[in-house]
């Protein structure tokens, strides 16, 4: 039976070393207003921020976790949930929108079985719409990671899911 | 000073007052949702906006503008009254309406302002929020659906509780309160959250379809559990507490409550009370009337002769315990206690010896202007958790530092900058002692007028900050740093609760917290002050009445001790569970069935089920009379409904029984205060007139030290073993009658025993896996709980729980060798 992403999570959850989690702290504990940069090393690390880590800044840092949680809603830029090893962000600008990112996203969807913000099981890959990413010249543009793959089409997107997927 | 004119009126008010004050004040209305007294100024729902001459072309929010010289101010006209009403048609596009079901309709500021301003239909539309309601929890039901957002949750638990339950999580439309993950409360449950929501957001369940607000009768008094003396106002309706009513404008607490007070009351309206008096016949307690049962206690004591001890609970009225003492003297008696004998004697004899006065020397309320706190042993967040409040608002708001003297950490240790010496267990005395001697040692200490200085200075050689350093684990600096910082400050307070489960050097403590008021010149200095706070709701009063072995006469443990091996024959114990509160169990046992057993309770507790008579009392909700807090303020207890079935207040009874004795008694408590205070120190001339909303302060806001006397002190022994048990009170409880009160047992219902995280994973403990200790005496077992707060090897159990037996090995020592059984 495979596991769930709620599976995979609780398992994560359990397993989550806090080393990393430590040495982000250790770094900013004497800095005032440290809880963004601490936050935002801890995301760095681990590609989310789970739960354990709140609870362990919330101790060391001597902030409420709710306030924690309360920032870490507020800011699109945070994660709790676990996120893919790569993280595919479909252009939905207006340029996009016009050449089909749409199509685009649907594909992936397809493809994947994941919508925007939503994360495939084996914790492979994240999809995410977003706003213009500044690349109008190359619509429809997605990107992976770092790299960006413009004037995408259908066939393309799958090229680029296989090779990613080669990659592991 | 600063004058201004609102609506055409003059209104002069201090320069820090907002214009709602300022309004307020002056007498003049200004609706608001988001602003409370006790909070800082927020301004989050827009409804108090007013015109300010100086400031034209756009309105003002009145809560948090402070005045200014001049200022005219127009708090009503028809641009501010379609603004108001334009703020009320925002808040109410999401506001589910549902108002007949809604608990907090007919006293719900919102529904009443929506009434005010006519809002009949609104020109905007708009999603309905559809969130579930938070019903995990017993005591405290959430529906985000009716929040407007005002902030006043998520800021009481921060600003006064310093617990932190919400947050405003999300953004824009999704915004909402929640608690962290957004998951179910858990929390301290104390409340303070339900008495701030301005709608029918945050509601108390118990109190769930019991009554309509305008159905209930209110009644002020004082809550009948700790020693903070927290004025409670009862909703009362069908003879029952029905809830406890929010009021900040009585007593000293500011309307701020733990769960105790709020959720604790359930127990005065309890089915298992007793309602009649019972006699034992044939070996079996049976039901009497009360002149039979009034005929066998007379008898009974007639037959014992001086052979007699009394001893009282701490949460009878000063009245009755007035009556307590007379009764014993009628009875020849000096045989006389309370609250097992022990746990006072820190003020009783440690204050007594040093300064000559038998109480704490200020109130509660300069703890807030204090710039220097040290708190010992306690952590009054638990014991006394108003007081707590109190002294998170003095480090908030004027950046009060704290240093707590403790065995283990807790919410006192985490309040901002909050300077921690954590002990090895017993060596509390130490560390005073040390500060004492950094005091001397770099001359920071005032000793103009000091007696005793020589001894002091002799008896305190050993305890150089190093020295203690060494012994206790605690920093060396630390202990220095406090002793500077105590001399340094203004105004300083220091802090020491006393109580049943915390008897080892009681009297000791006393005279080295006293020691330490001395040298720093705390004690009686205006602004400062030393706290010896009590247990129980009348803990001072029972001091202050005297209900303490006269000079012929034994205390308590002497008393049960002697009943123990049949050299006393007789014992009345009124409103006292010693069976499962006094240390030494086993010998307490014996006292009880040996003596000739008098019991007077409201339950037939398991002291009452050995009684050779049992006499029905009633709690604090069914008597009038006053309580004495730890600060001395006297305040009065109202009754709020009628007692059920034969029941009788301590008060009657002790009517009956002094008139069976052939002596007079005051025949009303009217009568009983009059004739109390004509005869106690520090009460006289009080009338029941001068005890105002405020209560009345015996001996002033600052008691004056009657002596200076310094008394050398010798530490404490710290325990060799590998494990050891550290017994004590628990927030959610106080003594043993809150096990019987339906709020605090739904968040704690039973023993356990804490265990930190390292000793958890040594032991291979699990939260609420079975832990069985073997302790000198014998043994304990109750489920674990995990916890973050102890030191390796340190353990800590709750005495409230008789099931428990924790007082069989508890023998009234500073700290319990355990070994864990495997």
């Amino acid at each position: 039976m495979t596991e769930t992403a709620e599976q995979v999570a609780e398992k994560t959850e359990e397993e989550i070393d806090l080393g990393p989690a430590n040495k982000v702290i250790d770094k900013y504990l004497d800095m005032s207003g440290n809880l963004m940069p601490v936050l935002q090393g801890i995301q760095e690390e681990y590609g989310y921020i789970p739960e354990e880590t709140v609870h362990l800044t919330a101790e060391r840092l001597n902030v409420y976790a709710s306030q924690i949680y309360g920032v870490l809603t507020f800011y699109a830029q945070f994660h709790l949930e676990p996120r893919g090893k790569y993280i595919i962000r479909v252009c939905m600008g207006t340029a996009c929108h016009v050449k089909g990112a749409g199509r685009i996203g649907d594909t992936i969807k397809e493809r994947l079985g994941i919508g925007h913000a939503e994360t495939t099981e084996d914790l492979l890959f994240t999809a995410e719409y977003v706003a213009c990413i500044g690349a109008c010249g190359m619509a429809p543009v997605i990107m992976v990671n770092d790299a960006t793959y413009g004037s995408i089409t259908v066939q393309k997107t799958d090229e680029v899911i296989e090779k990613y997927k080669a990659m592991g | 000073m600063v004058n201004l004119t609102i609506d055409g009126k003059q209104v002069t008010v201090s320069k820090d007052a907002t214009i709602y004050e300022a309004a307020k004040q002056a007498g003049i209305y200004i609706p608001v949702l988001c602003y409370a007294k006790k909070l800082l100024p927020y301004g989050a729902c827009r409804v108090c906006l007013v015109e300010v001459e100086q400031m034209k072309g756009r309105l003002i929010p009145s809560c948090t503008t402070p005045v200014t010289e001049g200022m005219v101010v127009t708090t009503m006209s028809d641009e501010i009254r379609k603004v108001r009403k334009t703020v009320l048609e925002f808040l109410l596009v999401n506001h589910v309406v549902d108002c007949p079901v809604c608990d907090k309709g007919g006293e719900c500021d919102l529904q009443e302002l929506t009434y005010e301003y006519e809002v009949v239909t609104n020109r905007f539309e708009g999603e309905k929020f559809d969130l579930p309601t938070d019903e995990v929890n017993p005591l405290i039901e959430r529906n985000m659906n009716r929040c407007v957002l005002c902030g006043k949750c998520v800021r009481v638990c921060d600003e006064i509780v310093g617990y932190g339950s919400y947050s405003f999580i999300n953004r824009g439309f999704e915004t909402k309160i929640a608690t962290a993950f957004d998951r179910g409360l858990n929390c301290e449950f104390c409340g303070q959250c339900v008495s701030m929501c301005p709608v029918g957001a945050i509601l108390p369940r118990p109190f769930k379809f019991k009554a309509r607000p305008w159905q209930l009768k209110e009644v002020d008094t004082v809550c009948g559990y700790c020693g903070n003396g927290c004025t409670i106002t009862l909703g009362t309706k069908d003879n029952e507490v029905q809830t406890i009513r929010f009021n900040d404008e009585t007593g000293v607490n500011d309307g701020n409550l733990c769960i105790r007070g709020r959720f604790g009351y359930s127990y005065v309206n309890s089915a298992d009370k007793l309602t009649s008096p019972m006699v034992r016949r044939d070996g079996q307690l049976v039901e009497a009337s009360w002149d039979e049962a009034i005929q066998a206690v007379s008898d009974g004591f007639k037959a014992a002769g001086d052979s007699l001890g009394i001893i009282s609970g701490a949460r009878l009225t000063n009245e009755e315990l007035f009556l307590l003492k007379n009764y014993s003297k009628a009875l020849g008696t000096e045989n006389l206690d309370h609250s097992g004998g022990e746990c006072y004697k820190g003020v009783t004899e440690g204050l007594q010896e040093t300064l000559g006065i038998k109480a704490s020397t200020a109130t509660f309320p300069q703890v807030e202007k204090c710039d220097a706190i040290l708190s010992i042993r306690s952590d009054f967040y638990e014991t006394h958790p108003v007081f707590g409040m109190v002294v998170n608002q003095a480090i908030r708001r004027n950046e009060a530092k704290l240093t707590v003297v403790a065995d283990k950490l807790g919410k006192f240790t985490k309040l901002p900058n909050a300077r921690t010496l954590l002990h090895k267990p017993a060596l509390e005395l130490n560390i005073i002692n040390a500060i004492c001697s950094v005091l001397l040692e770099e001359g920071l200490a005032k000793t103009d007028g000091l007696e005793g200085l020589d001894d002091l200075k002799k008896g305190l050689k050993k305890f150089t900050a190093k020295a203690v350093a060494k012994e206790t684990g605690v920093d060396e600096e630390a202990i220095k740093q406090t002793a500077r910082e105590l001399a340094a400050a203004e105004n300083a307070a220091i802090l020491l609760a006393y109580g049943l489960p915390y008897t080892a050097y009681s009297k000791e403590l006393g005279i080295a917290a006293a020691n330490l008021s001395l040298l720093t010149g705390i004690a009686g200095r205006q602004g400062s002050g030393l706290y010896l706070c009590g247990e129980k709701a009348n803990s001072q009063g029972a001091i202050d009445l005297g209900i303490l072995p006269g000079a012929k006469g034994i205390g308590a443990q002497q008393m049960l001790d002697d009943a123990s091996t049949g050299k006393l024959k007789a014992l009345y114990m009124v409103g006292e569970d010693p069976i499962a509160s006094y240390p030494n169990r086993g010998m307490v046992e014996k006292a009880m069935d040996n003596a000739f057993l008098v019991v007077q309770d409201l339950f037939l507790t398991e002291t009452a089920a050995k009684a050779d008579v049992v006499l029905p009392a009633v709690s604090f909700a069914e008597k009038d009379g006053t309580f004495t807090n730890a600060e001395r303020r006297i305040q009065k207890v109202r009754k709020g409904i009628k007692s059920k079935g034969d029941a009788k207040s301590d008060f009657e009874i002790l009517q009956l029984l002094l008139s069976a004795a052939g002596k007079d008694a005051p025949a009303t408590t009217t009568d009983a205060f009059a004739a109390l205070t004509a005869e106690t120190s520090g009460y006289e001339g009080i009338t029941l007139d001068m005890l105002g909303k405020q209560g009345y302060v015996w001996g002033t806001d600052i008691l004056k030290p009657v002596t200076s006397k310094l008394v050398a002190v010798g530490g404490g022994e710290a325990s060799k073993s590998k494990y050891q048990l550290l017994v004590g009170s628990a927030l959610y409880h106080s003594g043993t009658v809150s096990t019987k009160a339906k709020g605090p047992n739904a968040v704690v219902s039973e023993a356990y025993i804490e265990v930190c995280r390292e000793d958890a994973a040594e032991l291979k403990l699990e939260e609420g896996d079975l832990l069985k200790l073997k302790a000198e005496g014998g043994e304990l077992k109750a489920k674990v709980k995990v916890d973050r707060r102890l030191p390796q090897g340190v353990m800590f159990a709750p005495y409230h729980f008789s099931a428990m037996e924790l007082n069989r090995v508890y023998t009234g020592q500073p700290v319990i060798a355990v070994e864990p059984v495997k």
